[in-house]
């Protein structure tokens, strides 16, 4: 191969459940990269917690072979990209490594919110897109009208679009023909200085640090020495290759080329995603455009359960950041929690999965507390200061005023629920901008929202009270005055800071109580009476009383008995390691979460 | 000194809470399995000649549905082939409608002294809602004819539809007819016993009701001059269950028969819960054991506190040190500080409060698997 022209490096943006890892599965299958029968249902989405959820969170690159109608073999270059809200961070990156994408959509929803979002990216870094109309199987399909979306909210020509059906394989040659006819072949110079593109990278506990790249420059090889562009450090590049989508060893990598360089890089703050690889011998002069940087939006702490495993958890959440540059933190202490790290993320969802993958992949036991937005604190001394955990908020005689994040959020949904929404809306704080039906069966609506109501409870309720129909995008769009308070959460009479929140004055006595009442619920029966508290500035607003625990005794405990009775008391015991001792009441690690929580279940 | 168990695994029919091994269809083979016991017992003979026992304990199941001659005959064999001190307490569990002036008469006379009745409750409704066979009227026959014994009563709190008056008139009911000791057990709901259902649809008193229940129930056997002296079980002056304070003292014993279980020399073992293989194994010569654990010195501290602290009297510290040569004052001095609230010294005794025995568990388990 190794001749540009037969290369074509593209994506597929599509919104969530719009079947784009089925479809990336598809294409591999019809280039054979994988036979059906080796199969397992989405190869790309890896790791365990995209299977269970059907999200793809991490990109995953796969290299394909295709024998064209024009007789010539392309050699295909996918990146995967994620479809939710919160990793549009993630799709940007994958999007700067390639010339063309396929935009799924779904033959009976149309064009969504976070299609839009997307192909707005594309467009933004010069991607030629290649609209394709998927789940034409279903009997609810109306691919004309998804034509006509794409070309009338979109813009694009959708009249060559394939008609397709991943699910069922139908069409899917027709994809790859259009994928080599329209989407360009990659430029760049072999003979250039290197210049290589990190669009992730991940740690491998044999090989070191390997780096995603796209060559948009020159060649690497293994026995090159090479450098990034933030750093000096020179390393040796011990393997290149390309993903089957396994790593698959490639002699060398050029210009227009997707693959992986492995180098023995061993601290992993070292690379970067979005910076440049180049050769320390020959460098580039500059380096390529970096990623537009993220901001995090969410912010929580995350604590070891057992205080001991500080150390295994920084390891645990370096070793993520390598492989997600989105993740922000810095060493962090609590009175009630001892250390730990304040972590900033692109949204829940982005959250959850860190929390997730740090359980999961690493094994460690860890304590969340409820999640919180970043807060302008502007002092009476004039100082501006932004503060996202609640524990940190200067006294209220020093702060002159508060201001919080503000969400453009976008809504659509069918018109049936459109007074659903505005009445969740509104009892989120939310200010109406406007409507516009897009056309008879669907509407969007515009509204500002505070952020701290939307990483509240906001998507589930929108979700519930719509059955599911409507889907949401926001986009910050600055800070408002607000007036806001912080409430602290009386444990047996003391503060517990890891359950204080930042609320709006107005819903400071609901929450409070409801607060309590999940608390209530949450903490365990132990020998004494607890009183839950909830307070604003020192002053009480709601209370709660966890009672005493008036029974827990095994029954007869005679001689058979005695191993079964030690087993149980071993068990409870066990059960006990789960919790966390904060002043003289033992609660469940989870409960720092109840904060979430809008009812009794 | 150390105890003997004998295992009788049949009863007339089975109680809705029950999950002990027990088999009412399988009567018919009480001969040939008391024959398996005496038999058992003297392979058992060479390896305990070392031992003296001062207790017997003939449990079920029912013991008293078999033939009293078995029973005479069980207790001639234990005391033939183990050492059995002359004043050891023998005791055999007794069903209200299973007894008679005759079974009576033969069990004292073949030398036992001590008799547990499961009378459970004094009201006849809750006795049919939990499948025993008997009435109040049987029970009162039944403790006439031990007018004058050393006898137990056994009375059950948490049953469903049961009130704190009914448990006062249970208790009321036993010390009135003679009850020397009275054992006041909460109901547990076992996973595959009838009752199980009940538990789950929420049709039993909750643990707020039952320790209302536990509560007044203590109240009224003081008052009747039976003392706590386990979480569980009330005697008057000097007529603990000798027996039973063998295994708080976490003390050695042999266990005869399906299900029995024993501990010689920190090895706990368990026979098979199954009949048949009982048979087989016994009648081909062979023990019937099929568990067995070797207790480490960690696992013996664990059951020497569990079963200490179940005791009104609490751990004996001096004992502590002399088994595991710690001083338990100083091996838990961090346990003992967290728990200061709820245990006390007491002489040479660390025990858990009056208030607190009936939520031991949270306690205990601060001084378990350090």
């Amino acid at each position: 191969m190794g001749n540009k022209q037969n290369i074509r490096n593209f994506c597929i943006i599509a919104h969530i459940d719009h079947g784009k890892s089925t479809l990336a599965d598809r294409l591999m299958e019809c280039t054979g990269q994988v036979s059906e029968r080796d199969m397992e249902a989405q190869l790309l989405d890896s790791m365990d917690i995209e299977r269970e959820r059907g999200i793809t969170i991490k990109l995953a690159p796969v290299r394909m072979f295709y024998k064209a109608d024009d007789g010539q073999e392309y050699e295909l270059n996918l990146i995967d990209t994620p479809g939710h809200v919160d990793f549009t961070y993630e799709v940007s990156r994958s999007l700067a490594a390639c010339e063309g994408a396929i935009l799924i959509v779904d033959a009976s929803q149309g064009v969504e919110a976070q299609t839009l979002a997307n192909v707005y990216l594309a467009l933004e870094n010069n991607l030629e897109i290649l609209p394709v109309i998927n789940k034409i199987d279903l009997p609810s399909a109306r691919p004309d009208e998804a034509k006509k979306e794409i070309e009338e909210v979109i813009g694009l020509d959708a009249s060559y679009a394939p008609l397709v059906s991943a699910k069922e394989g139908i069409n899917i040659r027709e994809i790859l023909e259009d994928v080599v006819k329209y989407f360009p072949a990659p430029q760049g110079d072999e003979s250039a200085p290197l210049k290589a593109l990190i669009f992730d990278s991940y740690y491998d506990n044999y090989k070191g640090v390997i780096l995603f790249v796209r060559i948009k420059d020159g060649t690497v090889k293994p026995g090159d020495r090479i450098k990034t562009f933030r750093s000096d450090k020179v390393y040796e590049v011990v393997e290149t290759g390309t993903f089957n989508p396994a790593l698959l060893p490639k002699s060398s990598l050029a210009a227009g080329e997707v693959g992986y360089i492995a180098a023995s890089i061993k601290s992993i703050q070292d690379v970067a995603v979005g910076d440049t690889v180049t050769n320390a011998e020959n460098p580039a002069p500059e380096p390529l455009p970096g990623y537009k940087k993220v901001q995090s939006v969410v912010f929580c702490g995350i604590y070891p359960l057992d205080g001991s495993k500080f150390n295994d958890l920084k390891d645990a959440i370096l070793k993520l950041q390598l492989n997600d540059a989105s993740l922000i933190f810095e060493p962090d202490s609590s009175v009630a929690l001892g250390f730990g790290f304040r972590c900033g993320f692109l949204g829940l969802l982005h959250m959850e999965i860190i929390q997730e993958r740090i359980e999961r992949e690493f094994g460690l036991d860890i304590i969340t507390t409820a999640p919180s937005v970043s807060y302008k604190v502007v002092k009476t001394d004039g100082e501006t200061i932004f503060v996202d955990n609640p524990s940190h908020l200067p006294p209220v005689s020093e702060i002159e005023h508060m201001e919080e994040p503000i969400v453009k959020a976008d809504i659509y949904s069918p018109p049936d629920y459109l007074g659903q929404i505005m009445d969740l809306c509104r009892e989120k704080r939310g200010t109406f901008l406007q409507m516009t039906y897009l056309d008879k069966s669907r509407v969007q609506l515009e509204y500002n929202l505070p952020l701290n109501e939307i990483i509240f409870d906001f998507f589930d309720q929108i979700k519930s009270r719509t059955r599911g129909y409507a889907s949401f995008d926001y986009e910050i769009i600055g800070y408002q005055r607000s007036k806001l308070v912080k409430m602290d959460i009386l444990l047996n009479g003391d503060v517990c800071d890891a359950l204080s929140i930042i609320v709006h004055e107005d819903s400071a006595y609901p929450r409070g109580r409801m607060l309590c009442e999940n608390l209530k619920e949450a903490i365990p029966r132990q020998l004494f009476e607890i009183p839950v508290q909830a307070a604003i500035g020192g002053k009480i607003i709601a209370r709660e009383t966890v009672k005493a625990m008036r029974k827990d005794v095994l029954a007869k405990c005679y001689g058979g008995d005695i191993t079964r009775k030690k087993k149980l008391l071993e068990k409870q015991k066990e059960g006990k390691k789960r919790m966390r001792q904060i002043g003289n009441v033992e609660v469940p690690s989870e409960i720092f979460m109840q904060i979430l929580k809008t009812n009794k279940d | 000194m150390a105890g003997i168990y004998v295992h009788i695994p049949f009863c007339k029919s089975k109680c809705r809470y029950c999950d002990f091994a027990s088999f009412p269809d399988k009567i018919t083979f009480a001969e040939s399995y008391m024959a398996c016991v005496y038999r058992e017992m003297s392979m058992r003979k060479e390896e305990l000649k070392d031992y003296t026992f001062n207790t017997l304990y003939i449990g079920g199941g029912t013991p008293s549905v078999v033939d009293e001659s078995y029973i005479a005959m069980l207790v001639a064999a234990a005391k033939k082939n183990f050492n059995l001190t002359k004043d050891a307490e023998i005791t055999i569990e007794i069903n209200p409608g299973t007894v008679s002036a005759g079974k009576i008469d033969m069990y004292s006379k073949c030398g036992i002294n001590r008799y547990s009745v499961g009378l459970q409750t004094a009201i006849d409704s809750q006795l049919r809602e939990i499948g025993r066979i008997h009435t109040l009227n049987e029970f009162v026959t039944c403790a006439k004819l031990l007018m004058g014994k050393n006898f137990s009563v056994d009375v059950m709190i948490g049953l469903k539809d049961q009130t704190v008056d009914d448990i006062i008139k249970t208790i009321e009911v036993a010390a009135a007819f003679g009850a020397s000791h009275i054992s006041m057990y909460a109901l547990t709901p076992e996973d595959g016993t009838p009752i199980y259902t009940d538990y789950l649809n929420g049709e039993l008193p909750d643990s707020d009701e039952v320790a209302q229940m536990y509560e007044a129930g203590v109240k009224k056997l003081k008052e009747l001059g039976f003392d706590r002296y386990e979480v569980s079980n009330f005697a008057k002056k000097g007529k603990e269950s000798r027996h039973n304070m063998n295994y708080w003292n976490r003390g050695e014993y042999i266990g005869f028969g399906v299900a029995a279980s024993s501990c010689i020399n920190n090895i706990r073992f368990t026979n098979t819960f199954d009949l048949d293989e009982y048979f087989k194994c016994i009648l081909s010569g062979h023990l019937a054991v099929i568990d067995r654990e070797d207790v480490d010195i960690e696992g013996q501290k664990e059951e020497f506190i569990m079963l200490a602290l179940r005791t009104s009297k609490g751990l004996d510290l001096d004992e502590y040190e002399r088994l595991f040569g710690a001083k338990f004052q100083e091996e838990f001095a961090a346990e003992i500080q967290k728990m200061r609230e709820y245990v006390e010294v007491n002489g040479n005794f660390l025990r858990i409060k009056d208030e607190y025995l009936f939520v031991q568990n949270t306690i205990i388990i601060e001084f378990l698997n350090k």
